[in-house]
């Protein structure tokens, strides 16, 4: 039973670290919030979606491409709001007011494309296989889920710690100037991360999908204040932070709902955020910040 | 004149509320905060105030200063916990409140009436309430900015360290902004709880939260023509879409993003911005 909930927590911190970290990955670079980023893991719930039932396409294979939709749009939000903002030396809270109306336009697009509806995904056998472990059933899905996610963490570090254009992005995280010195082609560096950042997105849009059954023009809301939990638990910008951070709070979450019911479940994040706030005003994982802002 | 109010005494009425709640969100800008609290002291005033009038039998004007009073202690609370957190952090502190307030009342059925709202509120709210209130609301933040405080405030805005280099105590003014602004939130939810009749937690999210500050980001944070004229704008825009409730949404967002990327006049309203602008 233990080990059950147990397993039902770390899948539910899979996807929220893989949402969270993309989105920590945008901060560290612009030093914004997009807050675009849950109407980007919608719509990549909804491309998989397509590909599965109307290209009758296997399920990786969904995927994939979902997160490559994800990232391109990630990079188009870049271009259209981020790009201009930040040549014209508009104030950082113009490029959150231009993202939270993208996600707007998203959602409304999502809304004209695919009707209101709750949909969910063709049956695909993981959910109702169940493996026995220790006395504890767990879904196959949710092992796929957990693998999956710890997949694309993977595949993320290593891009970060052992290709140029990762070594790049961390560059420019660490500071504009540094990396211009050093002749890292920064705007360019700029498109990789949110093409990065939007593919983690997708990746998480399709797994929570599946794990929930349900799909609708709306599951952007809830994701994106469970991103900015994450982003405030691991401290904003940082990757390591996000994937514990993320974690955590799937496992805290499950958690709650064993414990006091399923009725508060959405104040424990949030109440957890406060509290570490209070304690350690800059996240669990505080990261060096500029004293002027 | 008389006809046009009849027809249209909804969206005025919802005009100057949205007013209201954007200057409350102006003055934090002032002093370089941007703060989602509003929805959660909105929620605490309004929730407070339908249950004083409807369930204890209190009459409208007490109900109201009870709601601004719950309203303006829970910001000094608040504020004295959070104001110390820098920049994002802080955003997110105001946002993890407004969040928890909601979650809270989803749950606090005999007060709240839980997920499905509190039904048949007596309209007490006239439109001469919200006219005078944006009027004395004006005034005063006017009456503020123009005053040593004001000095202050300006200068806190475009550098905070100098300021309290200079032996002013900076956590003070902004608490004392952010209690204001608790208030002016709190009054605003009691008088749009009596405006609308009908009330649920989800009125008070994020989402409300965010539409006080755009009004201001958008309109400008310039002087305090800046968020009522942005209010406003977003308060007649979905109203004026109303012949297509699809794109709606999208014709919303496209016309904020445009405003964003193209109206610098009326957004590159942060001081420091526009000093630079005049001297290039």
């Amino acid at each position: 039973m233990l080990l059950q909930q147990f397993v039902n927590g770390l899948s539910l911190g899979g996807v929220y670290a893989v949402f969270a970290i993309g989105f920590t990955l945008v901060f560290g670079v612009m030093n914004v919030l997009n807050l675009s980023h849950g109407a980007v893991f919608m719509w990549s719930a909804y491309v998989g979606l397509e590909v599965v039932r109307t290209l009758a396409l296997p399920l990786p294979v969904a995927i994939i491409v979902a997160a490559i939709a994800a990232g391109l749009l990630g990079v188009l939000s870049e271009v259209i709001i981020f790009r201009p903002l930040q040549r014209r030396g508009a104030h950082r809270w113009m490029a959150m007011v231009g993202s939270l109306a993208l996600a707007r336009i998203l959602i409304g697009l999502a809304q004209e494309v695919f009707g209101t509806q709750v949909v969910r995904y063709p049956d695909n056998g993981l959910a109702s296989t169940v493996i026995e472990i220790f006395g504890a059933r767990l879904q196959l899905l949710q092992i796929v889920a957990i693998v999956t996610a710890l997949v694309m963490v993977i595949g993320l570090a290593a891009f970060l710690r052992l290709t140029n254009v990762g070594r790049a992005v961390r560059t420019v995280a660490f500071s504009e100037t540094v990396a211009c010195i050093v002749g890292v082609p920064v705007e360019r560096i700029r498109l990789a991360t949110f093409f990065v950042s939007g593919a983690l997105a997708g990746g998480a849009g399709v797994l929570w999908s599946l794990l929930f059954q349900s799909v609708s023009p709306f599951m952007g809301d809830a994701i994106l204040l469970k991103g900015l939990t994450v982003l405030i638990l691991g401290g904003l910008g940082n990757v390591a932070g996000a994937l514990v951070g993320g974690v955590l709070l799937g496992l805290v979450e499950v958690g709650s709902v064993v414990a006091v019911g399923s009725s508060y479940r959405d104040a424990v994040g949030f109440g957890l955020v406060l509290l570490i706030l209070l304690t350690r005003p800059t996240g669990l994982f505080s990261t060096q910040e500029t004293k002027r802002a | 004149m008389i006809e046009f109010f009849n027809a249209y005494h909804n969206v005025i009425d919802l005009c100057l509320l949205n007013s209201v709640l954007a200057i409350g969100c102006f003055l934090l800008l002032g002093v370089n905060l941007f703060s989602l609290a509003t929805g959660g002291l909105m929620a605490i005033g309004a929730y407070l105030s339908i249950w004083l009038t409807m369930q204890q039998g209190w009459g409208f004007g007490p109900a109201l200063l009870a709601a601004t009073l719950a309203a303006s202690l829970a910001a000094l609370g608040l504020g004295s916990l959070v104001l110390r957190l820098r920049g994002d952090y802080f955003t997110m502190a105001t946002l993890a409140f407004t969040e928890v307030v909601r979650v809270i009342a989803l749950n606090w059925d005999s007060v709240t009436g839980g997920a499905l709202g509190v039904f048949g509120i007596p309209k007490l709210t006239e439109t001469w309430h919200l006219a005078l209130l944006l009027v004395v609301v004006i005034y005063l933040a006017w009456a503020v900015r123009n005053s040593a405080i004001g000095e202050r405030m300006h200068a806190v805005a475009v550098d905070e360290l100098a300021v309290s280099t200079a032996g002013y105590d900076v956590a003070r003014i902004k608490l004392a902004i952010f209690t204001a602004s608790g208030a002016i939130a709190g009054l605003g939810g009691g008088l749009a709880a009596h405006l609308n009749m009908f009330v649920a937690p989800g009125d008070f999210g994020f989402l409300r939260s965010f539409d006080a500050v755009i009004a201001s980001v958008l309109g400008g944070v310039l002087n305090i023509a800046g968020p009522v004229i942005g209010a406003v704008i977003l308060t007649v825009l979905p109203e004026a879409m109303r012949f297509s409730a699809q794109m709606r949404e999208i014709l919303v967002g496209t016309i904020i993003l445009l405003a964003v990327l193209f109206l610098p006049a009326g957004l590159a309203s942060l001081p420091g911005l526009l000093r630079r602008r005049v001297t290039s």
